[in-house]
C-alpha cells in the first residue's frame, strides 16, 4: 500500500549550518530533465476521501520538494527551486517559447516585466544550449541559462551579481 | 436561550466567588465572540454545550478548553503574559491569530514583545497577499472524483506582477490515512470519522502536477476578493492549526467545510458554514463562496490530458498515426514521407507526439529511452513551433446542478398504475442535466424510492448504495477502460411475485466509443451477485453484458440501453430500457423512460414512467 498523505505542518527545520550545497543535500540540484511525476495515486482511492496524495511532502511546512529554505540559500536561490521542481514544463515552454513555466522563470531571475518578453525569445533561440541534453541537470540548466543571459546585452545586467 | 441564562449563571457564582469585582463578565462576554469561537472551531451540540471540532488536547491550553472557550480564553490570556524564554513555544508564537484579536479586543499594549522567529520565517516564505479558491474538476474514469476536492492557493504579494501561480502555496485539508489500511477499510474509515484530518501547506505547483498530471483532471481557480488584511488573518490561524488534528468525515466536516471555516476567519462576519450540517460537496461550496460576493473571477487551468486530447483532435488518422510512430520512435522525425508534410503539420504533429510520451510516461521512473525521444521531440519543436493551444473554456462547475435530488413520478407497470416518490443524496446519473458535467460520468449515492400503487400498496422499490458508471472513449492513441459498480436493494421479477425484493452486487467493465461530441457507445461485461429469496441458494451468481447508447440531444441526454444476467441456476434475466430526460431548468428535469423485461419466472412486463426531477440542495 502506498504511503497516502501527506506532509505535516512542520514548524521549521533544523537550523544548523552545514556545508554542503546550499538548500540541503536533496534539494534538486541533481534533478533529471524528465525526471517527470512519480507516484500515480489510486484514483478511487484518493479522490473518493479527498485524501491528498503526495510524493514528497517530506516534513518542510512550506515545503519545497527536499529543500532547505532556512539555511542561507544564497547561489540560484529561487531560481533553482524553480528549475529543480519544474524542469520538465520548463524544457518544454522554453522549446515553443511560451509559457508560464518560463515567465516565472524570468520573474524569480529579477527579470524585470519590459525585459521578459526578450527574455523568453533569447531562451528560445538558445533552447538547445540551456537544455544541452537529454540528461541535462537542474544546475547545468541553470548556469547555461546564466552563460546565455550574460552573452546578451539586454540581459547581462540581470546575472552581473550571480556567480 | 439556554446558553445565556447558563452564561449569566456562570458569572454570577464568579462575582460571588471572587472578592474583588474584576471585570470578567466582559472576557465572558468576549469568549462568546463569534471570532472567538471560529478560532477555537466550537460548535453547539444538541444540548446547547459547546464542544470543539478540534480532537487535539494540544491545541488547548485550558484543561477543559475543548468544551469550554471562556476556561480558554483565560488561559490564552494567562499565557500571553509568560516568561520571553519560552521562545518560540511562548503561547504568542503558537497562537498568532489568538494574541492579534485578544490584543486588538483588549488594548493589551504592555505584552511582551517576542521575536517568534519559526513563525515570522514561515510567514515569510509564504509571503501571503491574496488567496482563491482552487477546485479540480472531475476526471471521467474516475466519476468518484465527481465529487471533487477544494483547497486554497495562498497568492504571494509579488503575484501581480509576475501573474504566475507557480510561486504561490496550496492550502489543503485532508485525511491523514494509515498506510496499512487497505481500500475497503479505508472508505469505510473516511466516512465514518475514522482518519484524523490536518491541514497542509505544500507548494501551490506540486498540487498542479498531482491533479492536472497525475490525476488528468482540470483545475478551476477562483481568486477571492480576500484584502491582504484578511489574508494574513487566515494564515496567522493557519499556523495554530499546524499539525492539529480534527476528526475527518467525508461528507461534512470534509476539506470544503474546513476552508469555509478559513474564509470565515479571514472575513469575520460572513457565514459560510451555516447551510451544511449533512452534506458539504465541493461544488456547493463553491456556491456558497460565488453567493457571499467573494469570488472576483475564474481560471481554468485544462489538464494534461485534455491539452493532449485538444492538440490531436484537428489531425486527421494518418496524421494521428504520424504522432503515435513519433512518440515510439524519434527517428521518424528524419523520414522523407513525415518531413514531406507541410511545416505547420509536422509542428501540430511534433507537440502531440511529444505530449504523448509525456502523458504516458507521467507516472512512471524516469526512463533513459523515454527522456531520449522526449528531448529529440523538444529540439523539433523548438525547430517548428506549434502556435499556442487554445482550449475553450467548459461550462463552469459550479453552474451544474445542485447535489441532492427529489424525484416524483408516475407509471404504469403491465396494467397497474403507481406513483413514484424518490430521493437521492448524491449526485448525477449519465441522462440528468448535463451543465457544468461531463458526458458519460456517473455517481450516486444513498438513492432510494418508494412505490405506492393503485391499490395503496407500498414497496420499497429501490435503494442504491452507490451506483458508479464511466464511460470513457477510445480513440486512436488512448484506450481506456469503461468500467461500472454498483450494490443495493432492488426489485426483480421472481416465482410468483415479478417484484421480488433482492439485494446485489454489480460490476462490469469493457469499452466505450465516442463518435462526436453528443454521440456515445459502450458495451460491458458484467457479473452479479444477488440474494434472491426464490432462489435456492442464498447467493446467485450471474454473468451478462450490458450495451447501450448515449445521446446529447437539443431536449437533454437520452439513453437506450440493453442488459442481461445469465444466473448460474438458469434464470435469464433481460432489459431493455430507454429513458429521454428533458431539462426544464437548470434545477428542474423531466424524464421519460420505457422498460421491457423478460425472465424465466413470468411473461415478460412493461413499464412506463414519467417523473420530475428537482435538484433541490
Amino acid at each position: 500500500m502506498r504511503r497516502i498523505l501527506l506532509g505535516s505542518l512542520l514548524a521549521a527545520a533544523s537550523l544548523n549550518a552545514f556545508a554542503e550545497a546550499p538548500g540541503g543535500p536533496d534539494c534538486g540540484w541533481g534533478n533529471m530533465l524528465f525526471k517527470g511525476q512519480r507516484g500515480l495515486p489510486s484514483h478511487i482511492v484518493a479522490s473518493t476521501t479527498n485524501g491528498s496524495s503526495g510524493n514528497a511532502t517530506s516534513g518542510m511546512t512550506t515545503g519545497t520538494n527536499g529543500c532547505r529554505t532556512d539555511g542561507a540559500l544564497t547561489y540560484g536561490g529561487k531560481p533553482m527551486l524553480l528549475v529543480g521542481n519544474m524542469m520538465d514544463e520548463l524544457s518544454e515552454d522554453m522549446a515553443k517559447g511560451e509559457g508560464e513555466a518560463l515567465t516565472t522563470y524570468a520573474v524569480v531571475l529579477g527579470v524585470k516585466p519590459e525585459d521578459r518578453a526578450h527574455f523568453i525569445s533569447v531562451t528560445h533561440d538558445h533552447f538547445s544550449q540551456i537544455f544541452s541534453s537529454a540528461d541535462v541537470t537542474a544546475e547545468q540548466v541553470l548556469d547555461a541559462t546564466f552563460s546565455v543571459m550574460k552573452g546578451d546585452e539586454r540581459l547581462a545586467r540581470y546575472v552581473a551579481d550571480q556567480a | 436561550m439556554r446558553r445565556c441564562l447558563f452564561s449569566l449563571l456562570l458569572t454570577g457564582v464568579w462575582t460571588l466567588l471572587s472578592a474583588a469585582p474584576r471585570p470578567d463578565s466582559s472576557l465572558q462576554r468576549l469568549s462568546e465572540d463569534p471570532f472567538w469561537l471560529l478560532l477555537g472551531h466550537y460548535q453547539h451540540d444538541s444540548s446547547g454545550r459547546w464542544y470543539s471540532h478540534v480532537n487535539d488536547k494540544r491545541f488547548f491550553l485550558a484543561e477543559q478548553g475543548a468544551k469550554d472557550p471562556y476556561a480558554e480564553l483565560l488561559a490564552t490570556l494567562e499565557g500571553l503574559y509568560k516568561p520571553m524564554t519560552l521562545g518560540d513555544k511562548h503561547p504568542q508564537c503558537v497562537y498568532p491569530a489568538r494574541t492579534h484579536w485578544l490584543r486588538n479586543h483588549l488594548k493589551l499594549d504592555d505584552l511582551p514583545a517576542l521575536p517568534c522567529d519559526n513563525y515570522r520565517q514561515w510567514y515569510h516564505t509564504i509571503d501571503p497577499h491574496s488567496a482563491a479558491m482552487v477546485f479540480p474538476a472531475a476526471f471521467l474514469n474516475s466519476p468518484s472524483s465527481i465529487f471533487g476536492h477544494t483547497l486554497l492557493r495562498i497568492d504571494p504579494s509579488g503575484m501581480k506582477d509576475s501573474g504566475s501561480a507557480l510561486l504561490s502555496y496550496s492550502l489543503s485539508f485532508g485525511a491523514n490515512i494509515d498506510d496499512a489500511d487497505n481500500s475497503l477499510l479505508y472508505a469505510w474509515k473516511g466516512l465514518m470519522g475514522g482518519y484524523p484530518g490536518l491541514f497542509v501547506i505544500q507548494p501551490y505547483y506540486e498540487k498542479i502536477a498531482e491533479y492536472s498530471r497525475l490525476e488528468n483532471r482540470d483545475l478551476w481557480e477562483y481568486p477571492l476578493d480576500l484584502t491582504p488584511d484578511e489574508t494574513a488573518r487566515m494564515i496567522e490561524h493557519v499556523w495554530e492549526l499546524q499539525d492539529t488534528r480534527f476528526d475527518y468525515f467525508f461528507f461534512d466536516e470534509n476539506c470544503a467545510y474546513r476552508l469555509l471555516e478559513l474564509l470565515e476567519v479571514a472575513r469575520p462576519g460572513i457565514s459560510l458554514t451555516g447551510p451544511f450540517s449533512l452534506t458539504a460537496i465541493p461544488t456547493d461550496t463553491i456556491r456558497a463562496v460565488r453567493d457571499a460576493d467573494m469570488m472576483a473571477g475564474v481560471k481554468y487551468r485544462p489538464s494534461r490530458e485534455r491539452e493532449l486530447m485538444t492538440r490531436i483532435k484537428p489531425l486527421n488518422h494518418d496524421e494521428q498515426q504520424w504522432v503515435s510512430k513519433l512518440a515510439e520512435d524519434e527517428h521518424y522525425l528524419q523520414d522523407p514521407a513525415f518531413l514531406a508534410l507541410p511545416v505547420e503539420r509536422r509542428a501540430l504533429i511534433q507537440d502531440g507526439a511529444y505530449r504523448f510520451i509525456r502523458y504516458k510516461v507521467t507516472s512512471k521512473e524516469r526512463d533513459a529511452d523515454a527522456a531520449r525521444r522526449s528531448y529529440s521531440l523538444l529540439q523539433a519543436i523548438n525547430r517548428d513551433s506549434p502556435p499556442p493551444l487554445e482550449i475553450q473554456r467548459p461550462e463552469r462547475p459550479e453552474s451544474g446542478h445542485k447535489s441532492r435530488t427529489f424525484e416524483f413520478g408516475v407509471g404504469s407497470r403491465e396494467d397497474r398504475a403507481y406513483a413514484e416518490y424518490g430521493l437521492r443524496m448524491a449526485y448525477h446519473d449519465l441522462v440528468d442535466n448535463l451543465k457544468g458535467f461531463p458526458l458519460g460520468a456517473q455517481i450516486e449515492m444513498f438513492r432510494a424510492a418508494l412505490r405506492q400503487y393503485e391499490d395503496n400498496h407500498w414497496q420499497l422499490q429501490r435503494f442504491d448504495l452507490v451506483n458508479i458508471r464511466s464511460l470513457a472513449p477510445r480513440g486512436e492513441l488512448l484506450k481506456p477502460l469503461s468500467w461500472q459498480v454498483t450494490g443495493g436493494l432492488q426489485r426483480a421479477p421472481g416465482d410468483g411475485d415479478d417484484e421480488v425484493l433482492v439485494a446485489h452486487v454489480s460490476g462490469g467493465a469493457g469499452f466505450s466509443r465516442q463518435w462526436s461530441d453528443n454521440l456515445l457507445g459502450f458495451a460491458f461485461a458484467t457479473a452479479r451477485v444477488e440474494h434472491n429469496p426464490d432462489f435456492g441458494a442464498f447467493l446467485g451468481p450471474a454473468m451478462g453484458f450490458d450495451t447501450g447508447l448515449l445521446w446529447r440531444n437539443t431536449f437533454g441526454n437520452m439513453l437506450l440501453e440493453a442488459d442481461s444476467d445469465y444466473f448460474h441456476n438458469g434464470e435469464i434475466r433481460r432489459r431493455i430500457h430507454l429513458t429521454q430526460q428533458l431539462e426544464l431548468t437548470d434545477e428542474l428535469g423531466l424524464r421519460l423512460s420505457a422498460k421491457r423485461e423478460f425472465s424465466k419466472f413470468s411473461e415478460p412486463i412493461s413499464e412506463l414512467q414519467l417523473s420530475l426531477r428537482w435538484y433541490f440542495f
